[in-house]
């Protein structure tokens, strides 16, 4: 499967958008919230544009009656007298009392309009083509939230008749991912949006706003992006102890390589064959599995030793450019693995990024030897397909 | 002091109601929007009954009625003491207090053996949304009571030492005013709770 | 101090317990019933506290001030922001408007205290034993770290298993008592003992807006009991109100809090809008324009705040309905909030303004808090508060709102009144540095966080990233916070030097400002009885009426000097409540229940003591200690005798409210 991802060269775009911001070397700010890629996030723009205007303007009158307040009415002690007296005026009352209601009342009309239509529910199945079938996808992603990263869930035959009343117990989706969430461009993508642990928000600003993961509830959202490359996006909502590292990207790609790196998700894992790789998998197997699933080692209905039952599918994890909450980058620049930083991450997972380890919330310490560490990072190595670095420099944070 | 009897009757005040009576009354102001969050709780939890027993499974509703009946006559003996005392019968206001304090606690008594009864039936505190709820609800009407017939039992002591006189009747109205505000909030309990056909499991 | 009770000899009919007596010393603090050296209390502890929330601040700024920030650690970070929100708005904003509304409320009315002065004592040292106990999280190393409006379920028995929840919960619990009893109190006081002769519409705008916070409170308060009871018993006796596990919904404790939340804020900024609506006119030296729609207004502000809560909560998945509903109610907040910023434009428009600091403070708040105020209208639209919510754009609308607006606005008040409670003014060229370097700083602080906000950057993140293009600003606010923190050195600086200063200086005159409420009546600072005789009120601004009279062609003109206006505070047979040791002790036993439910039950027993002995003690106090000196109104008026703390029959049910 590898060469066939390759050879579509374009799903590289999966690739280094975190790492050229955290370079400093992409556009500024890529959670900037004025400057929308999708037309959900766009016609959320044009309805917040006149507010500010307006709230402009009102600010401009104000401040220039102070202004005007503040050098014509001084008390400039040239006579004692008194100003004239006066006590109120009822038009003038009235006035401002009608005025600004009426403006007001202009803006709700708006603001209504604008929140239905972004409300609304109509969107285009997808058709997609696996392993020379096609599937009609409504496209549905099921988002989980927990302490402190995301999980993407895909199921291809949208959610009706999938029962989500337990987020710790969901049934199994087609490709399940963490914390960067591959969207086919030009089309609206459903998400549902529930929580394993306690609330979080997902919020990818350039896409639409944000919505709250909730537990026990599934929230509808909704997201779209015209053009491929990376949309950060960041845990709005306090969470506990890591809220600031619990960040996520969309990786907007196009149809063609959206169905390649479909197709690429479906495969569960090959057999290591080098002996390092085989000598990790073996730890794996003895340290990892107890929370980590890689489909085809071991089963992805088990559950994880933690509070929220669950940690990253690492089945494909190479073939994401992040880890750890979307904070780190998973690559060098240059395109070779990030060893340094993933070796540091298995030493000691707390020391890296906080978290109650002793509480079952987030990644322990593993206590494993160096030798172990280089073994499980061949290992690892060996999950998933690894993105064109070449396309790297080419490609585009939005926004 | 000559004029403290003058303040006790509201005279000169801005409202006209005394001091003590005004902040009786806004207290219980207040109160309304604690059993106003307490009741909107349980509304939302009442169909969340988890494992446990759902309300419809387990509420005995004729004995919750008997009990709320006799809440009710208290507010009756309490008017009659009050009346009594306004009258100067110090006789009958004690054994009016005395028959408000009594009905008071035999509503208590009614509810030590629902929760006793619920606890055995496998309705534990902790064992539902709707449990919490519940308990947590009638729990607070159970101590506002509770503190009631304490207040009772205070003006009692206090009518056997004396001090109990006719002057002092805004004190007893005082009382009053909380116990009766303390039954109207279990009719609406009472109708949220029971009356209201609840879900079964 | 239990040397000084006595048991009193058998016989006394009800007066078990002699009261404590004279008025000097740190006896006398902390016995004192009288509600001006209560609202010193309460400024001089806020003000403390203001130190504390500050220098929090300034911890958040400093590990914000650089990506990546090392000066906090993630753990400790979150326990600062919320300590500094909570502190902020409990222990701070809250207490500053106790203190006005204590010394001046009293006073703008012509009452000689208020309705019941020990439960005003009470509030007091409950508040002090609540904001001491919070705060005592930190040097027992758990404070809270869930956030100010502590969201469950991550502030539950599973995700926040340390003791630091327990402080918020059982902190803010005290607390509330305090605010409950004080809004009482107040609202008692002003329905009940106003001077001959003032009506309703002849309370000055400033009582009014307390009026109307007291009922804010009134009604709020118990609604956070509620959620903060839910919680507890949440996480001590493992209840369900909010674990999804058992089929709850977490979204109650959003609700219930911010029906709390949302009036909190109007209680918040009121107070300030009060203030200013006093200082204003002084200045201007023109009457408040529209006195009538000021006060409307007022209550506008005060009934719609409970319609909008869910404001909070757009994003939380309420459902479209709601979401637009609240988003509507929301927006014609602004329409009174409005009225009020035009009516002080017009008060000033055409007036011959003396820019005092008290001025400058003044027309502060009504610029700043239009900034504020106006970011507020843009999160009312729901679908653009998707963007902003939880960003920085949020902490900027706040601060402009409560610093820019509550704050400022409370500093005009201690620029204008001090002279009334201390006796000496303030230095105005200390006090132009303490205005400008606040407000320069101020705007570099919460200013650049608009910027932020729009940029993307969330609230309550210990550090960032860089490449996200939150650097330069954030470096600039946190240089403009330190500006802040200088500004209030300022102040403290002028109030030390001014009270120095004062020693060798004659006193002020009693009427510095030329000023227009009652409370100017009595001469500063205000004697222990505060007025000599009762005021017999026939107009607004009373003070200045009988100050000046229209001629014939409508000027104004002089008709008396102030000193002949003002008493002359020499009456010495005012008869006044007694000091009581009760309330104090009382407020001891809560702290005790508090560590109680926290560590180990035992520890709520001497707690439980010191509460039930104070309501014995409380409730069989002899109104005054039959020995202490004491005489008759000359005026033999008995109005304000209902000032006394409460006769002993009566004592039953008055002293029964704030426990129960
Ligand atoms: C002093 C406290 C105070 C005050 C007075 C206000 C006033 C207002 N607030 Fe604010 N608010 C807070 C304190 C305050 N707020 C706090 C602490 C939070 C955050 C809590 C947290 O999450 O931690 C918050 C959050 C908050 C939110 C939630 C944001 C979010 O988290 O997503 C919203 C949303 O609607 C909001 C709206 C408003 C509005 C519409 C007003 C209005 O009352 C403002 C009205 C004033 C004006 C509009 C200016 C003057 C008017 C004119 C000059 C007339 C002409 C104007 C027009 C016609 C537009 N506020
Ligand atoms: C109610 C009023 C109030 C006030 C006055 C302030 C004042 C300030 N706040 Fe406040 N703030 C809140 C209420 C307030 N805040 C709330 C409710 C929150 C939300 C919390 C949450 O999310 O849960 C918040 C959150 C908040 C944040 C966001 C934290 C986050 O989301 O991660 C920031 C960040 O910059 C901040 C900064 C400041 C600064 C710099 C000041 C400055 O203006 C402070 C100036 C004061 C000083 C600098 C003191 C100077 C005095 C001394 C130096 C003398 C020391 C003396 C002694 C110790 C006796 N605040
Ligand atoms: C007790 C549970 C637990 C065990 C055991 C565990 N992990 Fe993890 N792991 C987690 C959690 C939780 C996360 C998510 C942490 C975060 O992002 O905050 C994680 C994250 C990771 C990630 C980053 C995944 C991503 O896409 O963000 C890798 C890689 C990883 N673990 C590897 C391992 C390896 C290898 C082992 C065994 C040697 C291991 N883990 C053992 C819980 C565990
Ligand atoms: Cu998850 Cu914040
Ligand atoms: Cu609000």
């Amino acid at each position: 499967m590898i060469p066939r991802i390759l050879r579509a060269g374009r799903p590289a775009v999966l690739v280094g958008g975190a790492l050229l911001a955290l370079a400093g070397c992409a556009a500024d700010a890529p959670l900037d919230t004025l400057k929308p890629q999708g037309p959900i996030s766009r016609s959320i723009d044009s309805l917040s544009d006149p507010i500010f205007i307006i709230a402009g303007i009102v600010f401009v009158i104000i401040f220039g009656a102070s202004g005007l307040i503040w050098w014509k009415f001084r008390d400039d002690h040239s006579t004692d007298e008194f100003p004239t007296q006066i006590h109120g005026n009822f038009r003038a009352e009235i006035a401002w009392t009608i005025g600004p209601a009426v403006l007001m009342a202009a803006i709700g009309v708006f603001t209504l309009f604008g929140h239905f239509e972004l409300n609304g529910e109509d969107r285009h199945d997808i058709v997609l083509n696996v392993d020379d079938v096609s599937i009609s996808w409504d496209p549905e992603i099921l988002v989980v939230g927990q302490q402190w990263w995301w999980e993407f869930r895909y199921y291809f035959d949208g959610l009706d008749g999938v029962d989500l009343s337990d987020p710790r117990h969901l049934p199994p989706a087609d490709i399940v991912t963490a914390n960067q969430m591959v969207i086919p461009t030009g089309s609206e993508i459903g998400l549902s949006i529930t929580s394993r642990d306690v609330i979080h928000s997902f919020w990818i600003p350039a896409l639409n706003g944000k919505r709250d993961a909730v537990p026990r509830r599934i929230s509808p959202w909704k997201i779209e992006a015209d053009v491929p490359g990376f949309y950060f996006g960041q845990c709005t909502e306090f969470c506990g102890l890591s809220h600031a590292r619990m960040q996520m990207q969309a990786v907007a790609v196009t149809p063609v390589d959206f169905q390649a790196w479909v197709d690429e998700q479906m495969q569960p894992a090959a057999e290591p064959t080098d002996a390092a790789a085989q000598r990790g998998l073996a730890v794996f197997e003895g340290q990892c599995t107890r929370c980590h699933v890689v489909n085809g080692v071991n089963d992805p209905g088990k559950g994880a030793d933690l509070v929220a039952n669950a940690a990253p599918n690492l089945t494909h994890l190479m073939s994401r450019t992040t880890f750890a909450g979307g904070i780190f980058g998973l690559y060098e620049p240059d395109g070779s693995l990030n060893r340094t930083q993933l070796e540091a991450w298995l030493r000691n997972a707390p020391a890296e990024k906080p978290a109650y380890a002793e509480g079952r919330r987030g990644m322990p310490a593993m206590g494993l030897s160096e030798g172990q560490i280089d073994d499980v990072v061949a290992y690892l190595q060996t999950l998933g397909a690894r993105p064109d670095m070449e396309v790297i420099a080419a490609t585009e944070v939005h926004p | 002091m000559a004029d403290a009897a003058a303040v006790d009757h509201g005279h000169g005040t801005g409202t006209g109601l005394s001091n003590n009576k005004l902040l009786m009354w806004v207290f219980l102001g207040s109160e309304c929007l604690l059993f106003g969050g307490l009741i909107s709780t349980y509304l939302i939890y009442r169909s969340r009954y988890a494992d446990g027993p759902a309300p419809g499974d387990i509420f005995d509703i004729p004995f919750t009625s008997v009990s709320s009946f006799i809440l009710l006559m208290s507010s009756l003996t309490m008017v009659l003491s009050l009346s009594a005392l306004q009258r100067g019968d110090i006789r009958n206001n004690r054994v009016w207090l005395l028959a408000t304090a009594l009905l008071g606690s035999l509503f208590i008594g009614g509810q030590v053996y629902e929760f006793t009864t619920f606890l055995r039936e496998g309705l534990g505190y902790t064992t539902s949304p709707f449990s919490s709820a519940f308990f947590t609800l009638t729990g607070f009407h159970g101590i506002h009571v509770s503190l009631g017939i304490v207040m009772l039992v205070s003006l009692i002591i206090s009518s056997f030492r004396g001090t109990l006189t006719k002057e002092r009747s805004e004190t007893v109205e005082i009382v009053g005013l909380y116990w009766h505000f303390v039954d109207v909030v279990w009719i609406f309990i009472f109708t949220v709770i029971y009356l209201v056909p609840s879900p079964t499991s | 101090m239990s040397d000084t009770i006595e048991l009193a000899a058998p016989g006394r009919p009800l007066g078990v317990y002699t009261r404590p007596r004279g008025n000097t010393g740190w006896r006398d603090w902390i016995t004192t019933v009288d509600h001006k050296k209560i609202g010193i209390l309460y400024g001089a502890t806020a003000m403390f506290f203001f130190g504390i929330g500050g220098l929090e601040a300034l911890l958040i700024r400093l590990q914000l001030a650089t990506p990546d920030g090392t000066v906090l650690g993630a753990d400790t970070y979150n326990r600062v922001f919320t300590m500094h929100g909570v502190t902020m708005v409990f222990l701070v904003i809250m207490p500053l408007a106790a203190a006005f509304a204590n010394y001046l409320l009293p006073l703008q009315i012509g009452a000689r205290d208020v309705a019941f002065p020990r439960l005003n004592a009470l509030s007091y040292w409950v508040f002090l034993a609540g904001g001491l106990f919070l705060n005592m999280s930190w040097l027992l190393g758990d404070s809270p770290d869930g956030g100010w409006f502590a969201y469950a379920p991550n502030t539950g028995a599973v995700f926040s298993p340390g003791h630091g929840m327990d402080y918020y919960v059982l902190g803010l619990q005290i607390m509330g008592i305090a605010s409950l009893v004080s809004a009482m109190n107040l609202i008692v006081t002003v329905l009940n003992m106003r001077a001959p002769g003032m009506t309703l519409f002849k309370m000055p705008v400033m009582t009014w807006m307390i009026l109307v916070v007291q009922f804010l409170l009134l009604f709020a308060v118990p609604v956070i009991t509620v959620a903060l009871f839910l919680l507890m018993f949440d996480r001590n006796y493992g209840a369900n109100f909010f674990n999804p596990e058992m089929g709850a919904d977490p979204l109650l404790w959003q609700h219930l809090f911010w029906i709390f939340g949302h009036p909190e804020v109007y209680i918040l900024i009121l107070p300030s809008f009060g203030i200013i609506s006093e200082v204003i006119p002084t200045f201007s030296r023109k009457p408040l324009f529209g006195y009538p729609f000021m006060v409307f207004s007022g209550i506008a502000i005060g009934f719609m705040g409970w319609g909008v809560w869910a404001h909070h909560m757009f994003v939380s998945g309420i459902g479209p309905i709601s979401v637009a509903a609240f988003s509507i109610s929301t927006m014609f907040i602004a329409v009174p909030t409005g009225v009020k910023i035009l009516n002080w434009l017009a008060t000033m428009w055409g007036g011959k303004i003396k820019f005092t600091v008290a001025m400058l403070f003044a027309f502060g708040v009504v610029s700043m808090f239009t900034i504020g105020g106006l970011s507020g209208v843009t999160h009312s639209v729901a679908p653009a508060d998707t963007q902003q919510t939880d960003t920085y754009y949020i902490v900027a609308h706040f601060h402009y709102v409560i610093f820019g607006g509550s704050l400022l606005g409370i500093f005009a008040g201690f620029y204008f009144w001090w002279p009334k409670v201390f006796g000496h003014l303030l230095s105005e060229k200390l006090g132009k540095w303490n205005f400008w370097l606040m407000i320069i700083g101020f705007n570099m602080t919460f200013g650049p966080m608009h910027i932020l906000g729009l940029q993307g950057m969330s609230r309550r993140i210990d550090s960032y990233s860089p490449g996200f293009g939150f650097e330069f600003w954030n470096m600039f606010a946190s240089i403009g916070s330190f500006i802040i923190a200088l500004g209030v050195l300022m102040f403290v600086i002028n109030v030390v030097t001014s009270a120095r200063r004062a020693r060798h200086e004659p006193p002020v005159g009693p009427d510095p400002w030329d000023a227009r409420s009652l409370e100017w009546f009595t001469p500063n600072p205000t004697p222990v009885h505060n007025f000599d005789e009762l005021i017999q009120v026939d107009s607004l601004d009373e003070f200045w009426h009988r100050k000046y009279a229209e001629d014939e062609n409508g000027r104004v003109v002089r008709v008396a000097s102030a000193e002949e206006v003002c008493q002359d505070g020499s009456a010495t047979d005012v008869h006044l409540p007694s000091p009581s040791y009760w309330p104090v002790v009382m407020a001891a036993g809560f702290p005790f229940v508090g560590f109680g439910l926290i560590y180990t039950l035992w520890v709520c027993i001497p707690g439980a003591l010191l509460i039930l002995m104070a309501i014995y003690g409380w409730i069989f106090e002899p109104t005054d200690d039959p020995d202490g000196p004491h005489g008759h109104p000359a005026d033999g008026s008995s109005d304000h005798d209902g000032a006394q703390a409460p006769s002993e029959a009566a004592g039953e049910t008055v002293e029964e409210a704030p426990v129960g």
